[in-house]
């Protein structure tokens, strides 16, 4: 066991765990943010996707004693009163289902859009095949990505 | 948050006249006490509702706000605001501005369990009812304060009205004299062209939740003290434990118990090792440490491809008669052409995206606290029985919560994971999660039944059908861990079409038995007899040379639902537009729980590669709730059936499953999955339809039908490659 000190969504949070534990299980059992998911435990279906400095990143295989002072984002950190373009477009093409993927897939969503603010069909394609939605919402997702693209070109005109 | 600790801050209910409502929309089983005991320090969500509830479904607070209690559990498919817009609709109050609360699992709500695209269907009856009863009771409230008669006032946006006034009493104002009177046992319910919520799209709830990470599963619940187990279990399911390494597991810092589980699986008790510690991490490690020696011999012999040959052996049987019209048999002779194949599916996965798991807490003063992710939640009558508690104290003591579902296609409707962690929790009186890793959940079953399908037609010399044969070959879910009951399981034809008017049919069912276990799967055994049926009603059509499309409209005249199907299918697919040579076709149309569906896919062969670039889909499920929810569970049922077409399957080889993550067991991608899904539902009064469910037996079979009129190549064998047709 060792100490880390964690800054995630900018507050910092010292936890107490064995070097090689996953990020996903500090996050969720001992800081207390659940809507990080746990799907697989091999970096294969995205619902554990939280950013590390500002890149989308599997934090079920990403060592606690690795992800120590870098920055830290999960999916309660990205708004508040999901207000941030891709939660509003999500809610606003009704996309979860179960939802239990819909943390990672905005993750992954609000990765792709902070660096390809006008994703082509294609750049959708390379950018969310990583994340499994169970449901098949997979037409809603690429639908929303395209609208929230929309709003943040036009927010920022 | 719930918090556990603050009992001052519970807020009772003021609850009245249930008996009487409960009885008026036929729950019989709920005139019973339900007063809230304080002795269970459990914040159920019920707890943090202000207000007096009129019946256990509607909660008026003083401040007016009303308060519709969501029941039924939510496993993606909008239940959670469905049920409660049919109350709200007869209830005559506005949808966005009712409270919808999920509800903790208890008996006062009647049945929560959910499964077989049931609840729309059975609920709209009793839900109207039990909404109009409350509307009605409002209103005689009302008629009696202002003193005139009840059929001179009329209810709307959760107010009474004297006609021909302006102001209104709220529901608010009117609480106490309402619940005083007698629940009206024959409503006037309202006529659907009034509906101002029952097939209109409204947003849901629960997705502002769920795009922020706030929705609580199962695997997130949270109280102190909390323990994290895990369980080394057989790979053959069964199987007794030779030896394991308990000294090592518990040397893993953290690791505070190893013990024995047992799993009852359709009758067979598997054991299996329970790692208990303070972090799940440490609990794996635990695990991994066990070096367990399984003693299994007798349960490794079978394999899929000794199940292939079993399967085969059964052939020439004769078994259960499904549907005989005609003489099929006398055909064989007269027939001028005949067609013999076989279609074949795998056992596969349900693979929710939340792993089983459930969080129990046995406490010491004999209470107990449960979180269940299950679509059959209402646990206390079995825990209790376990627990030692009377039957007639399981629902005060024990105290079950209703987290959202992460999936459930079925496989939540076994509950076993609950019961496993039932006993690691007795063991220890301490609040214990147990997680499923995806490796256990992909592998140690229940699965989608293996089936064979033996499918032969006979033709006319004018290539017209004169007999048509469908033996389907299989388990049965309900004959596990038990003889054979000598009659056709009840589940087991699901989704076989004998309306085609092709004057000698017979389909018969072939029980197989083996060890492995099968459970109800998104659409059951309308998943694997659909693509068997519809493939090779596809063949016949190719055979008597006519269009797919054509084909079935001209021999389902008997059914004209099915013909106004088809007619809207052509339509908005343009089935009759001719396609470039690297283009293709296929239709398929089923009819299960309740509604018929049929999808139309289309395939395109670009620089060597084949893709699905558009799915239209018709249904006809009667009268719906919510359009929107109608097309999502639609595009769900797509996505989810190409991915049982096109993926991997489940196989055996030594008594075990082969496929344990989603590197070998892999799921449909955003990249391969169809670029557009329009779905079109018809307009009628006919009763709901199931709509969880119906959207899957047709994909397969329109998949492989377009795969036929792209490359001439036939599929009848799930899954195939795509990329190699």
């Amino acid at each position: 066991m060792a100490k880390y000190t964690l800054n995630i969504n900018q507050k910092q949070v010292t936890v107490d765990a064995d070097p090689q534990t996953p990020l996903l299980w500090v996050i969720r059992d001992e800081v207390g943010l659940t809507g990080t998911k746990y799907g697989c435990g091999i970096a294969q279906c995205g619902a554990c996707t939280v950013h590390l400095n500002g890149n989308p990143v599997r934090s079920c295989s990403l060592p606690v004693s690795a992800s120590s002072g870098q920055q830290i984002t999960t999916i309660e950190g990205i708004s508040e009163n999901e207000s941030h373009p891709v939660q509003k477009a999500w809610i606003e093409a009704q996309v979860p289902q179960c939802g239990y993927c819909q943390s990672g897939q905005v993750m992954s969503a609000v990765a792709l859009l902070d660096k390809n603010p006008k994703p082509s069909d294609d750049d959708i394609d390379a950018a969310m095949s990583g994340n499994i939605c169970r449901c098949g919402t997979y037409t809603r997702i690429r639908k929303a990505i395209h609208n929230a693209s929309n709003e943040i070109s036009n927010g920022s005109n | 948050m719930e918090a556990t600790n603050s009992i001052d801050r519970r807020k009772f209910l003021k609850i009245t006249g249930i008996s009487g409502a409960m009885l008026a929309i036929g729950f019989e089983s709920l005139a019973m006490d339900m007063g809230d005991d304080p002795m269970v320090k459990a914040m159920m969500a019920e707890d943090f509702i202000d207000g007096t509830a009129i019946n256990p479904f509607v909660i008026i607070g003083e401040d007016g706000q009303i308060t519709i209690m969501a029941t039924i559990p939510e496993l993606g498919q909008g239940i959670n605001q469905g049920i409660p817009a049919i109350i709200a609709e007869e209830l005559e109050v506005d949808l966005n501005t009712v409270n919808i609360v999920k509800s903790s699992a208890t008996r006062k709500y009647g049945r929560q369990s959910i499964g077989g695209s049931r609840n729309t269907r059975s609920l709209y009856g009793p839900m109207r009812k039990l909404g109009a009863s409350t509307r009605e009771m409002f209103i005689q409230a009302a008629a009696k304060r202002w003193g005139v008669s009840a059929d001179q006032c009329y209810a709307k946006d959760g107010q009474v009205f004297k006609k021909g006034s302006n102001s209104g009493l709220a529901y608010s104002a009117l609480v106490k004299e309402a619940a005083a009177i007698e629940v009206p046992k024959e409503p006037a319910l309202k006529s659907k062209k009034d509906f101002k919520i029952i097939g209109k799209s409204f947003p849901r709830p629960d997705l502002a939740l769920k795009v922020s990470g706030q929705a609580d599963y199962g695997m997130d619940a949270q109280t102190e003290g909390l323990l994290y187990a895990t369980i080394e279990r057989c790979p053959t399911l069964q199987g007794t434990i030779t030896s394991f390494d308990e000294g090592a597991a518990m040397a893993v810092p953290g690791v505070q118990k190893v013990m024995k589980v047992t799993r009852n699986v359709y009758g067979n008790n598997n054991v299996g090792l329970a790692v208990v510690a303070s972090s799940y991490y440490a609990a794996l490690q635990g695990r991994k440490a066990l070096n367990i020696k399984w003693n299994n011999a007798e349960f490794t012999g079978i394999s899929s491809s000794r199940i292939d040959k079993e399967l085969t052996k059964l052939e020439n049987e004769d078994g259960y008669e499904h549907v005989e019209k005609g003489d099929f048999k006398a055909t064989l002779d007269q027939a001028a052409q005949k067609i013999e194949v076989r279609y074949d599916l795998p056992y596969l996965s349900h693979t929710c995206m939340e792993p089983m798991n459930a969080t129990v807490h046995v406490k010491e003063d004999g209470t107990c606290e449960v979180w269940a992710p299950s679509q059959s939640p209402q646990v206390q009558r079995q825990f209790a029985k376990i627990l030692g508690i009377p039957e007639n104290q399981a629902e005060e003591k024990i105290k079950v919560h209703l987290p959202y579902l992460g999936g459930g296609f079925g496989r939540r409707s076994m509950n076993d994971s609950l019961f496993e962690c039932l006993q690691i929790s007795q063991a220890m009186t301490k609040p214990v999660k147990l997680i499923w890793s995806r490796e256990d959940d992909t592998s140690q079953g229940p699965f989608r039944q293996r089936t064979a399908h033996l499918m032969k037609a006979t033709f006319d010399a004018n290539k017209q059908p004169i007999g048509l044969q469908h033996k389907m070959i299989s388990q049965a879910i309900t004959t596990q861990g038990r003889p054979s009951r000598g009659r056709l399981p009840f589940e087991v034809m699901e989704g076989i079409n004998t309306h085609y008017d092709i004057p000698n049919i017979s389909t018969r069912f072939v029980e197989y038995k083996n060890q492995i276990p099968i459970h109800w799967w998104r659409s059951v055994f309308g998943s694997t007899n659909g693509f068997a049926h519809e493939g090779f009603m596809d063949e016949v059509a190719v055979m008597a040379g006519e269009d797919p499309l054509k084909f079935r409209k001209d021999r389902l005249k008997s059914e004209p639902r099915f013909v106004k199907v088809l007619e809207r299918l052509e339509k908005e697919a343009d089935w009759n537009k001719k396609l470039s040579k690297n283009e293709g076709k296929g239709m398929a149309i089923v009819e299960s729980f309740g509604s018929i569906m049929a999808h139309a896919v289309f395939l395109k062969k670009e620089k060597g590669k084949v893709s699905i670039p558009k799915v239209v889909s018709v249904v006809d499920c009667g009268v719906y709730i919510n359009p929107d929810q109608v097309a999502a569970q639609t595009e769900s049922n797509i996505i989810y059936g190409l991915t049982a077409a096109l993926k991997d399957p489940i196989t055996f080889e030594n008594g075990a499953a082969q496929q344990a993550n989603f590197d070998t067991y892999r799921m449909l991608r955003m990249n391969e999955a169809p670029r557009s899904i329009e779905v079109h539902i018809m307009e009628n009064d006919e009763a709901p339809g199931g709509m969880g469910e119906p959207g899957l037996p047709p994909i397969a079979p329109a998949l492989a039908n377009a795969v036929y009129d792209l490359s001439g190549k036939r599929i009848r064998r799930l899954p195939f490659d795509l990329q190699r047709v």
